[in-house]
C-alpha cells in the first residue's frame, strides 16, 4: 500500500485531515473490493461467471429487437428499447455510428455491452453486430483511437471474451474490472521524483522493444536530456536521436532525426501511440464511485501499463486472421499485441534486473514520464505554492484576529 | 450606493475635488469598498470572494492559455500538449485552469446553499438571486464549452451527448441542434463557435458580478440572522454592521488564502484527480467511451436527466397528455433544466416571512436532506444508469422538486419559527460576549 503519498501531502497541507479515518476507510473498501465479484476476474470465474449478464441481457435483447421492428435502421431507436432500469432519456447507443449517434447515452452503451455479453458474439441482428463495434471501440478504442479497423478487430476479441468477463461491467465503473496492484514508484507522492536510472532504463525497453510498433508523437528527443526526465548529455542525445528516421517536408524525404524533432509515430497503425498512456489509462475504481482509492493510491495509469504489461496468461487463439492473446488485464481479457516482454529480453549497461516485472515498472516509469514530463517541476511548483499560502494564511489569520478583537471583545455599552 | 446610513467620499485636496465633480470614480470605489456589512457574518460569506478570485483566475490563465492553443480539430489535442510540454510553465497554467473550473463550482455550490439556507433570495434580494442564478447558468455554460477545447475523447462525447439534449426538443430541436453545432455532428465548426463562446462569457459573466454586487449593494448584505441592519439613524445603522474594508477584507482574504492552499495542492500533486483519464485520447467519431461522464459539477443535474425515463408514470402521463409530444427524452430536459429553474424561483416559492433558516425548525431537517439530496444526485450522476441507481436516482430528483414545490411554499404556512433576535448587534453580542478575562463570561449581554 503506498499511503505515503497521502500522509505526505496531508502532512504537508497541515491539514487536520482524519487520516486514520480515510486510512481505515481504504482498507475497508479493498476488502469489498477483493469480496464484489464484479471487481476481480479471478472472484468473478469463480462464481458463475455469465449469470448475471445473461439475465440482464434477455430483456435488453428482446426489448432491443422490438425497437429495431418498429423503428429500424432510420433514426436511433428511442427509449424503448431499452431494458426496465435502463435509464432512457437518450437514444440507444449503437444504431449508427456517424452524425445521429449525437446522443449517445452512456448508460445505454453500458446496456448495449450486456447485450454483447449474453450474445456471446452470435448476434443475429445487425443492430447488435454494431453495438459491438461500438463498444469494443470502448473497450480498446481508447488505446488505438485512429483506426476504426483496430475498432473492428477488437471488437472480436471483446464479443469472444464477454462470457469471462462482462460481469466486470457490472461493477461501479464500467472500466472496472480486474484488480490492478498499486506499485510504489519513486514520483508517487508530492515529494516524489523520477528516477533517472529508471527513465534511462524504460527508455532502453522502449527503444528495443516498443519502438518496434509503437511511436511517442508528442515527445520531442531533445526532452530527453532534462534534468528531471532521462536527463541524458546531449551528444548522447544527437546520437541516439539518428537511430529514427523522420520525414522531413522540406526535403520531401526521410532523413535522421535530430534532438529537435519528436519520436515518431506508430509504425503499426493497429499500436497506439504511447506519449500519454500513462495518462490515459486509470487502475484504480471506487469504491462504489467515490474516487477515494484514486485519491490514496493516485489514477494509477502507469500501474495500469505494469498490470498490462505482466498479465498475459500464456493463452492465444486465432480469430478473424489475427491471433489474440489473452491478458487479465485488458478489457474484454484478448489483446492483439503479444507478450512484449520476457526475461532477460534487454541487458541493461549497469546489469540491474530485466524480469519481466521490473522491466515493465521500468518502461511503465518511462511512458509516465513521456505523458507528464514536467511532474518534478509540477510538484515544485506546488509545494512552493502551499508553503508560501500556508504562511500567508497564518499571517493573515493573525492580522484578522487582531483586527477582530476589539470588536468582539467589547461589551455592550462600554 | 447604499440603502444604509453610512459616511460617504468627502474629497479633501483641490485635486480630488475636480476629479470629483468630472468624474466620481474615487467615491464609487470607497463607497464600495466601505460598505457597511452586518458584522455577524460567518464563514459561509466568504465565498463571494473566492468566486471573484476564480473568475480572475480563469479570466487571466484562459487568456495565456488561448496564447498558444489552436481551435481546430487537427491540431487543438495537439496544442494543449504542446501547452503542457513546450510553453514556459504551460503546464501550470493549464492546471491552474483545468482545477481553477473545478473551485469556481465547489465555491458558487456553496455560495448557493448559503443563500439557500440563510434566505438571501428573499425580499428585498429577489434580482440578487436571479442574477446570480443567470451567472451560475453561464458558469455552466462556459465550463462546458471549455471542457471541450482540449478535443479529447469526453470533450467530443460530452459535446455530442449535450447538444443532443437540444435535439430532444420537440419540432425545432433538430434544426436548433444543427445551429448549435454549425453541422450535423461534432466537428470543427462546433469547436471553433464553443472556442469563440468560451472566450467571450466570462466576460458577460463579469459584468453580471458587476450588477449582482450593485444589486445587492443596494439592498445591504443578508446575515445569518436574516435580520435587516437599523436603518433609523447612521449610529444605529453603525451598531449593527463594519465596514467591509478591513473588517471583511481581511477575512474574506485569510479564508481565501485557505482555499488556495489547499488549491494549490491539487494543482501541484494530483491535477488530474478531478478530471477523466478519457479526455488524454484524442476526439474520435468512431470509438465512443464506455462511459460518457460529465465533468463532477454537471452530476447532479445529469442524474435527473437520466432519472426520468419511459418507466416513470409522470413521463407516461406527459406523454400522453401532450400526444407523444413531450416524450422521455424530452422530459429529461425539462426536468434537468426545471430543476435549475426551481432554484431560480425560489424567491416566489418560499412562503415563509423568516429568512433564516437558523429560526426554522422544521425548514433546518428539509434543507439538511436537500444538501444530502445533491451529494446523492452527485454520485448517481456519475453511476451507471441501472438498478438500483435508477431507482434511487429518481427518489433523489423528486425530492428536489418537492423541495422546492411542496414543502417550501407548504412550510411557510405550518412551521412555526423561533425567536430572532431584534438587532444583529443583539446576535452579535451574544456569540461574542467578553471573552475570557471579562468578568461574566456566559451571560448574555443582549438580556
Amino acid at each position: 500500500m503506498m499511503k505515503t503519498n497521502l500522509l505526505s501531502a496531508v502532512v504537508t497541507l497541515g491539514l487536520a485531515l482524519p487520516v486514520t479515518a480515510v486510512l481505515a476507510q481504504d482498507t475497508a473498501t479493498e476488502e469489498e473490493l477483493l469480496t464484489t465479484p464484479a471487481e476481480t476476474p479471478e472472484a468473478e470465474a469463480e462464481t458463475a461467471p455469465a449469470e448475471e449478464p445473461a439475465v440482464e441481457a434477455a430483456p435488453a435483447e428482446a426489448e432491443a429487437e422490438a425497437a429495431s421492428d418498429e423503428e429500424a435502421a432510420e433514426a436511433p431507436v428511442a427509449e424503448d428499447e431499452a431494458p426496465a432500469e435502463e435509464v432512457t432519456t437518450e437514444d440507444a447507443p449503437a444504431e449508427d455510428a456517424t452524425e445521429e449517434a449525437t446522443a449517445e447515452e452512456p448508460a445505454a452503451e453500458e446496456d448495449a455491452a450486456e447485450e454483447n455479453a449474453a450474445d456471446d458474439g452470435q448476434s443475429t441482428a445487425e443492430e447488435n453486430a454494431e453495438a459491438e463495434a461500438i463498444v469494443e471501440g470502448d473497450a480498446e478504442g481508447q488505446a488505438s483511437t485512429d483506426e476504426p479497423e483496430v475498432g473492428v478487430m477488437e471488437e472480436e476479441d471483446h464479443g469472444a471474451a464477454e462470457d469471462d468477463h462482462a460481469a466486470g461491467d457490472e461493477g461501479d465503473d464500467s472500466h472496472a474490472a480486474p484488480h490492478i496492484e498499486n506499485i510504489d514508484f519513486s514520483f508517487d507522492g508530492p515529494f516524489g521524483a523520477y528516477d533517472v536510472n529508471q527513465l534511462q532504463r524504460g527508455l532502453q525497453i522502449y527503444t528495443e522493444v516498443c519502438a518496434a510498433c509503437h511511436g511517442l508523437e508528442y515527445v520531442a528527443l531533445r526532452t530527453l536530456s532534462d534534468e528531471t526526465g532521462p536527463n541524458m548529455p546531449e551528444e548522447q542525445v544527437i546520437e541516439y536521436a539518428k537511430g529514427y528516421d523522420v520525414y522531413d517536408a522540406e526535403l520531401d524525404d526521410t532523413r535522421p532525426a535530430t534532438p529537435v524533432d519528436h519520436f515518431p509515430g506508430s509504425n503499426l497503425e493497429n499500436a497506439p501511440d504511447l506519449s500519454l498512456m500513462a495518462k490515459k489509462r486509470a487502475a484504480f475504481h471506487g469504491p462504489y464511485g467515490l474516487g477515494i482509492n484514486q485519491f490514496v493510491k493516485g489514477i494509477g495509469g502507469p500501474e495500469y501499463i505494469t498490470a498490462l504489461l505482466t498479465g498475459y496468461t500464456g493463452e492465444e487463439k486465432e480469430q478473424a486472421g489475427t491471433v489474440l492473446y489473452e491478458n487479465t488485464v485488458f478489457p474484454g481479457g484478448w489483446i492483439a499485441m503479444g507478450p512484449p516482454l520476457s526475461d532477460e529480453l534487454v541487458e541493461f549497461a549497469d546489469g540491474h534486473e530485466n524480469d519481466v516485472q521490473s522491466m515493465a515498472e521500468d518502461v511503465s516509469a518511462f511512458l509516465m514520464w513521456t505523458a507528464e514530463p514536467k511532474l518534478g517541476a509540477r510538484k515544485q511548483a506546488g509545494f512552493t505554492g502551499v508553503v508560501l499560502l500556508g504562511l500567508l494564511s497564518v499571517l493573515l489569520y493573525l492580522t484578522n484576529k487582531k483586527l477582530w478583537a476589539p470588536v468582539k471583545n467589547r461589551r455592550k455599552g462600554d | 450606493m447604499s440603502g444604509i446610513p453610512h459616511d460617504h467620499y468627502e474629497p479633501n485636496s483641490n485635486g480630488e475635488k475636480w476629479l470629483h465633480r468630472r468624474l466620481p470614480i474615487v467615491g464609487l470605489l470607497y463607497d464600495t469598498l466601505m460598505i457597511p456589512t452586518p458584522k455577524n457574518l460567518n464563514w459561509m460569506w466568504i465565498w463571494g470572494i473566492v468566486l471573484t478570485f476564480c473568475l480572475a483566475l480563469q479570466i487571466i490563465t484562459g487568456i495565456v492559455l488561448v496564447m498558444h492553443y489552436t481551435p481546430h480539430v487537427d491540431m487543438a489535442f495537439a496544442s494543449v500538449e504542446h501547452i503542457m510540454r513546450n510553453v514556459n510553465g504551460g503546464y501550470m497554467i493549464r492546471y491552474l485552469h483545468m482545477n481553477g473550473a473545478s473551485l469556481f463550482f465547489i465555491a458558487v455550490y456553496a455560495h448557493i446553499f448559503r443563500g439557500l439556507y440563510y434566505g438571501s433570495y428573499k425580499a428585498p434580494r429577489e434580482i440578487t438571486w436571479i442574477i446570480g442564478m443567470l451567472i451560475y447558468l453561464l458558469m455552466m455554460a462556459t465550463g462546458f464549452m471549455g471542457y471541450v477545447l482540449p478535443w479529447g475523447q469526453m470533450s467530443f462525447w460530452g459535446a455530442t451527448v449535450i447538444t443532443g439534449l437540444f435535439g430532444a426538443i420537440p419540432f425545432i430541436g433538430e434544426g436548433l441542434q444543427t445551429f448549435l453545432l454549425g453541422g450535423p455532428a461534432v466537428d470543427n465548426a462546433t469547436l471553433n463557435r464553443f472556442f469563440s463562446l468560451h472566450y467571450l462569457l466570462p466576460f458577460v459573466i463579469a459584468g453580471l458580478v458587476i450588477l449582482h454586487i450593485w444589486a445587492f449593494h443596494t439592498t445591504g448584505n443578508n446575515n445569518p440572522t436574516g435580520v435587516e441592519v437599523r436603518r433609523t439613524t447612521k449610529e444605529d445603522a453603525k451598531k449593527d454592521t463594519l465596514p467591509f474594508w478591513p473588517y471583511f477584507v481581511i477575512k474574506d482574504l485569510f479564508a481565501l488564502a485557505v482555499i488556495l492552499t489547499v488549491f494549490f495542492a491539487v494543482v501541484g500533486f494530483m491535477p488530474n484527480y478531478l478530471g477523466h483519464p478519457d479526455n488524454y485520447i484524442e476526439a474520435n467519431a468512431l470509438a465512443t467511451p464506455a462511459h460518457i461522464v460529465p465533468e463532477w459539477y454537471f452530476l447532479p443535474f445529469y442524474a435527473i436527466l437520466r432519472a426520468f425515463t419511459s418507466e416513470v408514470w409522470v413521463v407516461q402521463i406527459a406523454s400522453f397528455v401532450t400526444g407523444g409530444i413531450i416524450d422521455a427524452k424530452f422530459f429529461g430536459v425539462l426536468a434537468m433544466f426545471g430543476a435549475i429553474a426551481v432554484m431560480a424561483l425560489v424567491p416566489w416559492l418560499d412562503t415563509s416571512s423568516v429568512r433564516s433558516g437558523r429560526y426554522r425548525p422544521m425548514f433546518k431537517w428539509w434543507f439538511a436532506l436537500l444538501v444530502i439530496d445533491f451529494f446523492a444526485l452527485m454520485w448517481l450522476g456519475a453511476m451507471p444508469a441501472e438498478e438500483p441507481y435508477a431507482t434511487f436516482s429518481l427518489i433523489a430528483a423528486a425530492y428536489w422538486f418537492a423541495y422546492f414545490l411542496v414543502i417550501l411554499p407548504l412550510l411557510g404556512v405550518i412551521e412555526k419559527p423561533l425567536a430572532q433576535p431584534e438587532t444583529i448587534e443583539a446576535d452579535f453580542d451574544a456569540h461574542y460576549a467578553p471573552k475570557a478575562g471579562g468578568t461574566k463570561t456566559l451571560v448574555n449581554p443582549a438580556k
